[in-house]
């Protein structure tokens, strides 16, 4: 059947003057990459099909499990009890909400073989990730290709988001240098997470996305903004001065693109025959086992010495056990899967 | 009255519990000494070879310190000194 107004149903945001009918073409004429479809992901996804943007290839490499659906709002019960991977779940859903918008989802392990590839064709890429090692790859490849991208992270009751427009804005390595080492960050694992923070936080993402696609480019948030949702703190802070930081910026204003080209990040090896997978981490300097440790006992068993912290947990049934070095490099027994490995170490040892 | 440096939460152990510390200093440098001076375990959180690390970000009064003096910068009584690190999640 074909709808005689097609555009009746997105009348009330093109009433909106900055937005308008003009604004509203814009959309349904513009492509989104979205770069994990957790709690994040799942947000900005049903924001912005359910706004028109015409085409959102939704990539995710994570099953949907119980401890999803407290934040993460397209899923339910059923995703749950079919063991569906989150990129079709969320497609599913996504196409009911709304089947003129292209909804393409992708179930992969992003990481700098592919990320190009995934990024190419997008007017805009958007940060749904739960890790720094993909937000560093989708700024290398953004400032790489010149495309938009809106990061966003959100932990315990804590969030942060900030808009990168290549050549214009300070990009994430302007205003953060390094990532967080393993181990040295909290995750939604180990810290918890409230979802009313991750909501806002995807508000604001996708509602710079809806400013980007709509060619609104003046009204995009130049500055760094945080909120705490628990202390009832919002800040925003001046980060246009950092940009290209002095023309000493690797990535955008050396143009070295270390994260694309591998210098940083984990790479993974199978451990055949012992149900294993090696998760290394490049440029993790030496992790501080006692931190580690009081982090993870919350959520499993851990002991450790001066050489490696053992830790063992349960997850929907399925027993883990990780042996973490020092230099970061960790051994996750339990499954023979790079990307079940590389989800498990980001959770846990984090980064 | 004295120069305020507010603690994120995942510092917030180190300097046992508190949300934000007092503490004196007529630079930046000076007033995060003094915060490691009194809770010490914040050392290793924020500082690597001597070097703030690089996942964490110093705010004056709102104003990145890399654009004003870095270390270097004036801090004065009432300023407050924000500790802002990355946030991993989502």
């Amino acid at each position: 059947m074909t709808d005689p107004n097609p555009l009746e149903r997105y009348s009330r945001q093109m009433r909106f003057p900055g937005l308008g009918k003009a604004g509203q073409e814009k959309l349904l004429a513009s492509r989104v990459t979205l770069c994990g479809c957790g709690a994040l992901g799942t947000v900005l996804a049903n924001t912005l099909v359910r706004a028109g943007v015409g085409f959102v290839r939704v990539i995710d490499r994570d099953f949907v499990e119980p401890s999803n659906l407290q934040r993460q709002v397209l899923f339910d019960e059923a995703d749950v009890a079919n063991n569906l991977p989150k990129a079709e779940a969320a497609a599913v859903k996504l196409r009911q909400i709304n089947s003129s918008v292209r909804v393409e989802p992708v179930v992969a392990d992003i990481n700098r073989t592919n990320i190009e590839e995934f990024c190419r064709d997008a007017d805009l890429i958007l940060d749904g990730s739960d890790n720094f090692e993909i937000r560093y790859l989708i700024n290398d490849v953004a400032i790489k290709h010149g495309k938009p991208w809106v990061y966003g992270g959100a932990v315990g009751a804590e969030g942060m988001t900030m808009t990168v427009i290549p050549g214009e804005t300070p990009c994430l390595r302007c205003v953060f240098e390094a990532a967080p080492a393993p181990g040295e960050t909290g995750t939604c694992e180990t810290a918890g997470v409230l979802a009313p923070v991750v909501s806002i936080v995807a508000s604001y993402q996708a509602t710079e996305a809806i400013k980007l696609l709509s060619g609104n480019k003046a009204a995009v948030n130049r500055e760094l903004l945080m909120l705490n949702v628990w202390e009832n703190t919002t800040r925003r802070v001046k980060v246009a001065p950092l940009a290209g930081r002095k023309g000493k910026c690797p990535c955008c204003a050396v143009r070295n693109f270390e994260w694309l080209d591998g210098a940083h990040g984990t790479q993974t090896t199978t451990l055949c025959g012992r149900n294993a997978v090696q998760v290394s981490h490049r440029a993790a300097g030496t992790l501080d086992f006692g931190y580690l440790a009081g982090v993870l006992r919350q959520t499993g068993t851990v002991s450790y010495n001066k050489f490696l912290l053992k830790f063992s947990l349960v997850e929907n049934g399925d027993p883990f056990e990780f042996t973490v070095f020092p230099d970061g490099r960790a051994i996750i027994k339990g499954t023979s899967e790079p990307d079940r490995a590389r989800t498990l170490y980001a959770k846990y040892v984090g980064h | 009255m004295a120069i305020r440096v507010e603690i994120p939460g995942p510092l917030r152990e180190q300097a046992g519990g508190n949300t934000e510390v007092a503490v004196t200093g007529a630079t930046v440098g000076a007033a995060l000494a003094d915060l490691v001076r009194q809770h010490p375990a914040l050392e290793p959180k924020l500082f690597q070879n001597g070097a703030l690390r690089p996942y964490i970000n110093v705010f004056v009064n709102d104003e990145d310190i890399r654009y004003l003096d870095e270390m270097d910068t004036k801090v004065t009584d009432g300023v407050i000194v924000a500790l802002i690190p990355a946030v991993a999640g989502g």
